[in-house]
């Protein structure tokens, strides 16, 4: 597994509401640029195929070191783009929850984690490629890697901060803990990163229009939208 | 019911339909807006309770629901893996670190490592927690039908949500489908005996980035003929979902009242110890 899921009974209901409230203010902002209550019907569209893509694709198990499962969250975002990435977050972890695979309770803990990994994704792959002209596969790798590292780090954030129930430790001990679980996950963002690579790869050779948005910088959207006539929104 | 499942570990949704649609328990016939007040009420439960007695009587009733909806037990522990992986994972280090009275002890590289009493109860405790919220949440999803959840999604989620949540449960079947059918075609022509971990995992990046090629394909077509056909931003719903029994009413209200009795021993007297 690339990412863990935070199961009910974790934490107490103050942490519970707490996450739960920061993940509220994080949805605010992408769903209000895609338009609140009126999402186009296209990206409403693209939103619940990735969701159900994400989900069919998080079934297969890779035959590689004993059996990996993915869930290719960051490479939602560098396909979807950060804001309806975060949508698809939100109802991925809404149906994980109705499977067991994460509590209700943490549906706002595990988005936040989520949440980190499809604007890494995005965002340090358009840097990546844009900026530094990487590859595909490199640039694909290198977003997955990072965005999953980062993420592994914030469960850690999150578990130090709200304390397990129960656990007589110090946020100190629980830090320390939860680091090895980091580090485990770590190997699991390597074999992730990979597979993103090669994905990105494949998208870009049958169907580079696809990953055009995170392949352009804000002054390429902007003369292209120019050179169209379209509004900027 | 699902062609080929790919995974013991992972509820398939055809499966749970299925059960949802066809089955004709007692259970099934309890009004939807009951079980999805008390699937929060087992939730906030799990949250509140911290005896282990009272824990593992929450998760032997919640294993009382699900059969009571007739639902396979035997499926039910195979779909138990990934919960029982994420509690293990996040917390089989206290285990050896939860201050108590040792259990068992061994050498790990020069270092003594022991099991504690405290990290198995902590550890016993999440899994029982957690457990309890997932057999419970499949029992609900279960035992009710799409049309009934489709009303619940349209009433307590913002409209723009409810129509993701929607449409990504009508389109999750069609792809589980067609990577199934990838797969099989993959396996009928000597897929499985490619060797080596770079060679298994571009092969299975093919299949992945294909899925999303056709999804984005898909969505495109389906966002057109949406369109034609007048998507005002809301799905029309077939039957309407009709309000609680007194029955229901009785045993929500019973049920919030033991949480409330919980919450008020672990919480007021707690705040009010000092006095």
């Amino acid at each position: 597994m690339a990412h863990i899921h935070l199961e009910d009974g974790a934490f107490t209901i103050f942490w519970v509401g707490v996450w739960t409230l920061i993940a509220v203010l994080l949805l605010v902002f992408p769903l209000l640029k895609l338009g609140g209550r009126n999402i186009p019907t296209r990206k409403l569209a693209i939103a619940s195929m990735c969701v159900a893509v994400g989900f069919a694709i998080f079934q297969v198990e890779i035959p590689v070191f004993g059996g990996i499962h993915i869930n290719l969250t960051p490479f939602i975002g560098i396909l979807v783009g950060p804001s309806l990435g975060s949508l698809v977050v939100l109802v991925i972890n809404v149906f994980s929850a109705a499977i067991g695979h994460g509590g209700w309770g943490m549906i706002g803990a595990n988005t936040i984690v989520n949440l980190v990994e499809v604007f890494l994704g995005y965002y340090i792959y358009r840097a990546m490629r844009t900026g530094v002209k990487t590859g595909r596969f490199t640039a694909g790798f290198g977003a997955a890697f990072i965005a999953l590292a980062v993420s592994a780090f914030i469960v850690v954030g999150i578990v130090t901060a709200s304390e397990i129930q129960d656990s007589t430790q110090t946020r100190d001990e629980t830090f320390r803990n939860m680091l090895v679980l980091a580090a485990a996950n770590l190997v699991a963002a390597v074999m992730e990163g990979v597979v993103t690579g090669y994905i990105v790869s494949f998208i870009g050779k049958i169907r580079p229009d696809l990953l055009a948005d995170s392949e352009r910088t804000e002054k390429d959207k902007a003369a292209s939208r120019a050179k169209e006539g379209t509004p900027n929104v | 019911m699902s062609r080929r499942s790919y995974s013991k570990h992972i509820p398939d949704f055809r499966l749970v339909t299925h059960f949802a649609e066809a089955g004709q328990s007692l259970l099934h016939r309890v009004n939807p807006w009951t079980k999805m007040a008390l699937l929060g009420l087992v939730v906030a439960f799990v949250i509140v309770l911290m005896d282990l007695y009272l824990i593992a009587i929450l998760y032997v009733a919640t294993i009382a629901f699900y059969a009571l909806g007739r639902l396979p037990l035997r499926l039910l522990v195979g779909w138990y893996s990934m919960p029982v992986l994420f509690v293990v994972t996040i917390s089989v280090l206290f285990m050896f670190t939860e201050p108590g009275r040792e259990l068992a002890s061994t050498y790990l590289l020069g270092q003594r490592v022991a099991i504690t009493d405290n990290g198995v109860l902590l550890l016993v405790k999440l899994l029982l927690r957690a457990l309890a919220v997932v057999t419970f949440s499949l029992a609900v999803f279960m035992t009710t039908k799409y049309s009934h959840l489709s009303q619940i999604a349209s009433r307590v989620l913002p409209q723009s949500l409810a129509n993701v949540f929607l449409l990504s449960y009508r389109f999750t079947f069609e792809t589980t489908d067609e990577m199934s059918d990838v797969i099989d075609a993959i396996h009928a022509r000597n897929g499985n005996l490619v060797r080596g971990a770079s060679r298994q995992t571009r092969l299975f990046a093919g299949i992945f980035g294909l899925a999303f090629v056709h999804a984005f394909e898909r969505a495109e077509r389906i966002a057109k003929a949406m369109e034609a056909r007048g998507f005002t931003g809301s799905f029309p719903t077939g039957e309407t979902l009709s309000r609680p029994g007194v029955g229901g009413y009785i045993v929500v209200a019973l049920t919030s009242l033991a949480l409330a009795a919980v919450a008020y021993s672990r919480y007021v007297e707690e705040l009010f110890a000092w006095w």
